[in-house]
């Protein structure tokens, strides 16, 4: 009963109560929304990183993540196998010869891991086959006198492989995306021309076009500009097995593009077996083996089972090898929820008030109820229940408006241009797409309810203060 | 059957310096079905009387029994329970609860002395009866005129079935027809319910009823008379 | 009475209400600006690092080089050139720098390092490299021999955490290690003995000597007086090899430049990369540094240079550094936007509550008299001191946090500190002293006041008389 009371009384001064769950119906929702966004942030980055670079669990010997030591190779690798084989919930292995080195054109240069792939057996276990660009080539497709090599985009501009030429097809191209004829007019003069890196082509239309254009078409210009000859070569330097150094030519079967620059300039990809012959490695010797598995949630056990059977080897998994992925997790949760914490005390501040008002404009009624036989503790707990029920409408408002923008811009994406050169070389992607638990919504209700119950403690107090025979006398 | 007696009680304040003797040396005891007035001029303490009768107040000497408990010997959160179960209060205004409606004001002390639902309501509705106001039970105070407002408190009060019901100026904010009407009805349930009532006022309309009449003169009492009067 | 002086009375009428909104404000204001004197202290601390200990404030370099920065890029650094930018007001100092990239081996292992070649006594009086010197390392042997030697409980298990470290400066050892003062005398001499090391700089006199960077040298598993191999490509493609011995390593802040750090000599540089009298860029060292001096002082000299040569500014050379930490500047600032907009409901709600209380008061004084425009006035001051009490309140609870955080920068240690030099940070808050951005949350603040007070007075020029009076 005293329960429907203090809803009741929430309602008497409609202005007031509705000003107060207004304010915490917008904080609430830009705490939550903004947690999404930075959320999925991550959440992407782990997929990708899971799915595209590491996959769940790699075993090589102890030394060799930090040498690259090309004679350290693992020894007794069939076992490796067959324990990860007898895991649960492994579902692919494959083994990897890794070696440094640099990667060069004639224009550039770069050091690189070179990793040699059994190329069947990692299309399986990662998704990056499907990050090639179109026209790029393919991922190991073609059949080639010279070693393929899967390249990243970083490295092959790097290398000014990638080049802008604004051709005939990238004219079609731009008409095709909906750049007005006259802004593509202006262009013509660049016709043909090849330019070896993205400035340098900025450079040049920005010279020909407005400020505005430039800015509303650059994009589209750049994309259609993007050129790569199909089948461009590499030279990739490195040691042998005995130490001597070495190289060969390779063909590019492909280029891929991740939103992770650091792994796209480091990483190149050749056929193990191309790898064994040109180092001289004997069969049956790999650097690392790596294993996929089923969840992401199994890593933790599946890895230390596998360590345990495997001792006197370097068993890492994912989360181990790039630990600022687990941990920045973890990190951000807990920055945002001192965020909400700051947000919700700066909320009790109105809310204080506003109970502090609804009590002392009660005065006599409250006199009233004293006299006729409430005593403390109802007093008490109807005070405390409509501060909570500020709160908690205000809440629940601010919540269902935030899981509605999420759903929408989950499905639509927020675009943070500007910001992508820096997030990408983080490996972070600069399209989100907010997402949210479900237990987060839990654990906010929680905090909303705490945050009612301790901004009714200083007017509840001055409720239960009053003495009810000052309190008939007069307001 | 004494409902309440009052010893030798005595009020004082300190009001910054000043010494303020509320409540003088009173002795007095009301019987089970008194309809007694108390009156007085402004200042006389009859409100301050009232207030320590009904256990809203101590006094700074003597002793107040009320159906057998002596209230100097009730801690404050004890008087408030003891006040939810001996004693009805109706006030000059500011009775009711505005959040809840007549039936649900009428209810509210039979709700927190959790009654079983039933029985409430059942006695709600009896009570609105007597009052008059069966039509007006889903009223909010605020729809209701200030007659039909103490009306209400009338029959909260008096639901719970207290020992005596104290009225401080009941009637100071009506016009003479509705004060009028409540006097009926308090007089009707003093008869038909045997229910003891006291009240603090100057209005001569109350004063005429009364069946005894308490004079209050600087915390003393100067007369106290029964009279025969009849309605 | 002045208006002024009512306002102020006006305020304690209702003492509580004041006070919580006044502490309102004052919360969001003090919260924000501690977040934002870490967060611009970390930038700021991040910038200078970058620039002192590598690319300086402005460099002279080929129009094409920052896009391609590789040796074909590198040009002939002419004296004519030397002396007109020396000559200019601002400039203190050039530093002709060739630098590359190489594979470094030593043993079995390799690494991809920057090779960067200055002139040692000319580069000491500009960049901050020499400082960087460590003087204590804890190497798993002398974690190992110091493990047997007498010291505190805390000293000794620290001495786990920080294995493998390594300090530039004795006090910061000292503080790691929880080293205390009276305990030092013991103690001192052990950890000289075992963590020390005979490091040394450059001279210009050096002939295949180099200073590497601390991660380079872990990671190699290289010391001083161990030879390093290093390999790469020089001027137009040829084949360039060289031996360095090892005679000093250094602690460079950003641990991605740590891990990849090999100083030489100008000479020895320009010999391994077949580049006779060629620089990658020269960097200029000035005197005033904010942001309108070097920019004109950059558009004097890019007007010296001919048409080959410009000259770029630090902003220009770390762009993506700064991309990063504007994205994280904007994050930061929408935080407390939302912090203040919060803040904002709350003041608002305030004067809703105030403005309906004092209906009959103001009806009351209009009526008898009092000109609207007067009792607006009041109201609207009224309501700016509520703000500025908050806010002096804000930015005088922030102070003393803002000069102790300055002076003794917070500094993570374990998994904190290495996640964020996996990021390539140093792992340090720093604090920035008050600066504009204390005016900001004063201007913010007002902004919202400004709203309540415009509310407050449209309500009071609308206000009718009789109905205020019945109120």
């Amino acid at each position: 009963m005293i329960t429907s009371i203090a809803w009741k009384n929430v309602w008497r001064n409609r202005t007031r109560s509705l000003t107060v769950i207004a304010a915490v119906t917008v904080g609430v929702f830009a705490g939550v929304f903004a947690m999404a966004a930075i959320n999925s942030s991550i959440v992407q980055r782990i997929d990708a990183a899971v799915n595209e670079e590491l996959s769940h669990i790699q075993v090589n010997n102890p030394g060799f993540r930090g040498s690259s030591d090309i004679a350290n190779v693992i020894a007794g690798p069939q076992k490796v196998v067959k324990v990860l084989d007898e895991t649960p919930g492994v579902t692919h292995i494959a083994e990897r010869i890794i070696v440094r080195g640099i990667a060069s054109t004639s224009a550039g240069s770069a050091g690189v891991e070179i990793t040699g792939i059994d190329v069947e057996k990692e299309q399986q276990m990662f998704t990056l086959n499907e990050r090639l660009i179109p026209g790029t080539g393919s991922y190991f497709g073609t059949d080639t006198r010279l070693n393929s090599a899967f390249i990243g985009e970083k490295l092959a501009k790097e290398l000014y492989i990638i080049r802008y030429i604004l051709s005939e097809e990238s004219f079609t191209t731009l008409e095709a995306e909906g750049v007005p004829a006259a802004v593509a007019a202006k262009l013509r003069p660049l016709e043909n021309q090849r330019f070896t890196t993205e400035k340098k082509l900025t450079e040049a239309f920005s010279g020909l076009l407005t400020a505005k254009e430039a800015k509303l078409y650059g994009m589209k210009i750049k994309e259609a500009a993007w050129s790569y000859r199909e089948g461009s070569k590499i030279i990739l330097t490195f040691l042998d097995a005995d130490g001597m150094q070495t190289g060969a030519a390779f063909r590019i079967c492909g280029i891929f593009r991740t939103n992770n620059d650091f792994f796209e300039a480091m990483s190149l990809f050749v056929p193990r077996d191309e790898l064994r012959r040109l180092t001289g490695m004997e069969e049956g010797q790999y650097h690392r083996i790596i294993a996929r598995l089923e969840d992401n949630d199994q890593t933790d056990k599946a890895s230390a089972a596998v360590k345990e059977s495997l001792p006197g080897l370097e068993v890492m998994n994912w989360k181990q090898i790039q630990t600022d992925l687990a941990m920045i997790a973890d990190y951000v949760n807990r920055i945002y929820g001192i965020f909400m914490v700051l947000i919700l005390a700066a909320l009790a501040f109105g809310i204080v008030n506003t109970m502090l008002m609804a009590v002392l404009e009660r005065t006599r009624e409250l006199g009233m109820l004293s006299a006729i036989g409430m005593n403390r503790r109802r007093v008490f707990s109807m005070i405390m229940l409509e501060s909570i029920f500020l709160s908690i409408v205000g809440g629940f408002a601010g919540m269902a408006v935030s899981a509605i923008v999420i759903a929408i811009t989950n499905h639509t994406g927020i675009n943070l241009v500007k910001y992508a050169e820096g997030l990408e070389a983080f490996g972070y992607s600069a399209q989100l797409y907010p997402t949210i638990g479900a237990d987060f919504f839990i654990m906010l209700t929680v905090m909303i309810v705490i945050t009612g119950i301790i901004s009714a403690i200083y007017p509840a107090r001055k409720a239960l203060q009053l003495n009810p025979v000052e309190a008939l006398r007069g307001e | 059957m004494k409902v309440v007696e009052i010893n030798d009680v005595f009020k004082t304040y300190h009001d910054t310096e000043v010494e303020v003797k509320a409540v003088n040396g009173v002795t007095l005891s009301f019987e089970k079905g008194d309809f007694a007035v108390i009156v007085g001029p402004s200042g006389s303490g009859k409100t301050t009387l009232l207030n320590l009768i009904g256990g809203l107040d101590q006094p700074t000497a003597g002793e107040i029994i009320v159906a057998g408990h002596r209230l100097s010997e009730l801690k404050p959160s004890e008087l408030i329970d003891f006040r939810m179960e001996h004693v009805g209060f109706v006030f000059q205004s500011y009775n009711l609860i505005p959040v809840l409606t007549a039936s649900e004001n009428v209810g509210f002390i039979m709700s927190l002395q959790k009654w079983p639902k039933e029985k409430r309501m059942a006695r709600t509705d009896e009570m609105l009866q007597s009052v008059g106001l069966s039509d007006r039970h889903k009223s909010r105070p605020a729809q209701l005129s200030g007659g039909q407002q103490q009306r209400v408190a009338v029959a909260r009060a008096l639901a719970p079935r207290p020992q005596f019901i104290l009225a401080d100026e009941p009637t100071a904010n009506l016009d003479t027809k509705s004060a009028e009407t409540l006097l009926d009805i308090m007089e009707k349930l003093n008869r038909e319910e045997e229910m003891t009532f006291i009240f603090s006022t100057h209005d001569v309309r109350v004063m005429k009823r009364a069946r005894r009449v308490i004079t209050l003169e600087d915390g003393r009492v100067v007369s106290d008379e029964r009279t025969n009067h009849h309605s | 009475m002045k208006n002024y002086q009512l306002a102020w009375r006006n305020l304690w009428r209702n003492k509580r209400r004041t006070l919580i909104t006044a502490a309102s404000v004052f919360f969001a204001v003090f919260f924000a600006l501690i977040m934002r004197s870490f967060q611009l202290g970390v930038y700021a601390k991040m910038y200078r690092d970058v620039i002192e200990s590598y690319s300086g404030y402005l460099q002279l370099q080929h129009t094409d080089y920052l896009d391609e920065s590789s040796l074909d890029n590198g040009f002939v650094l002419e004296q004519s050139l030397t002396e007109v930018i020396e000559a200019d007001p601002n400039v203190t100092g050039v530093i002709p720098k060739l630098e590359s990239f190489a594979l470094a081996a030593a043993g079995s292992r390799t690494q991809g390092v920057m090779v960067i070649g200055m002139d040692p006594d000319n580069e000491q009086k500009t960049l901050n490299i020499k400082n960087r010197l460590i003087k204590y390392r804890l190497t798993p042997e002398a974690t190992e021999a110091l493990k047997g030697e007498r010291m505190t409980d805390r000293t000794a298990r620290l001495l786990d955490v920080f294995s493998g470290e390594a300090w530039t400066d004795e006090k910061s050892f000292i503080t790691d290690l929880g080293i205390r003062d009276d305990d030092s005398a013991a103690v001192m001499p052990l950890f000289r003995e075992y963590a020390s090391l005979d490091n040394r700089y450059l001279t210009s006199a050096d002939s295949g000597r180099a200073v590497i960077g601390y991660g380079l040298s872990r990671y190699l598993s290289a010391d001083i007086g161990d030879t390093l191999v290093v390999m790469g490509q020089g001027y137009h493609g040829v084949s360039a090899a060289g031996l360095f011995v090892i005679k000093g390593i250094v602690s460079m802040p950003n641990p991605e430049i740590d891990n990849a750090f090999v100083y030489i000599t100008l000479a020895d540089a320009r010999y391994l990369y077949a580049a006779p009298g060629m620089v990658t860029s020269a960097i200029i060292s000035i005197e005033e540094t904010g942001d309108k001096d070097l920019l004109q002082t950059q558009q004097r000299l890019s007007a010296a240079c001919n048409d080959r040569l410009v000259v770029r500014n630090w902003k220009e050379m770390n762009a993506l550094l700064l991309n990063q930490m504007e994205a994280d500047n904007k994050s930061g600032a929408i935080m407390i936007g939302i912090l203040y907009l919060v803040i904002a409901f709350g003041v608002f709600g305030t004067v809703l509550m105030m403005m309906a209380e004092r209906r009959r008061e103001f009806g009351m004084l209009v009526s008898i008299g009092m000109q609207k425009r007067k009792l607006a006035g009041i109201v609207g001051m009224e309501m700016l001191f509520i703000g500025l009490l908050g806010v002096m309140a804000g930015i005088a609870a922030s102070l003393p946090i803002v000069f102790y955080g300055y002076a003794r920068p917070l500094r993570f240690t374990g998994e904190m500190a290495k996640m964020y030099e996996e990021y390539g940070f140093e792992p340090v808050m720093p604090m920035l002293l008050p600066d504009t951005y204390y005016l900001w949350q004063a201007v913010v603040v007002l902004l919202i006041l400004l709203v309540a007070i415009s509310f407050s007075v449209r309500r009071i020029f609308k206000l009718n008389i009789i109905n205020a009076l019945r109120a």
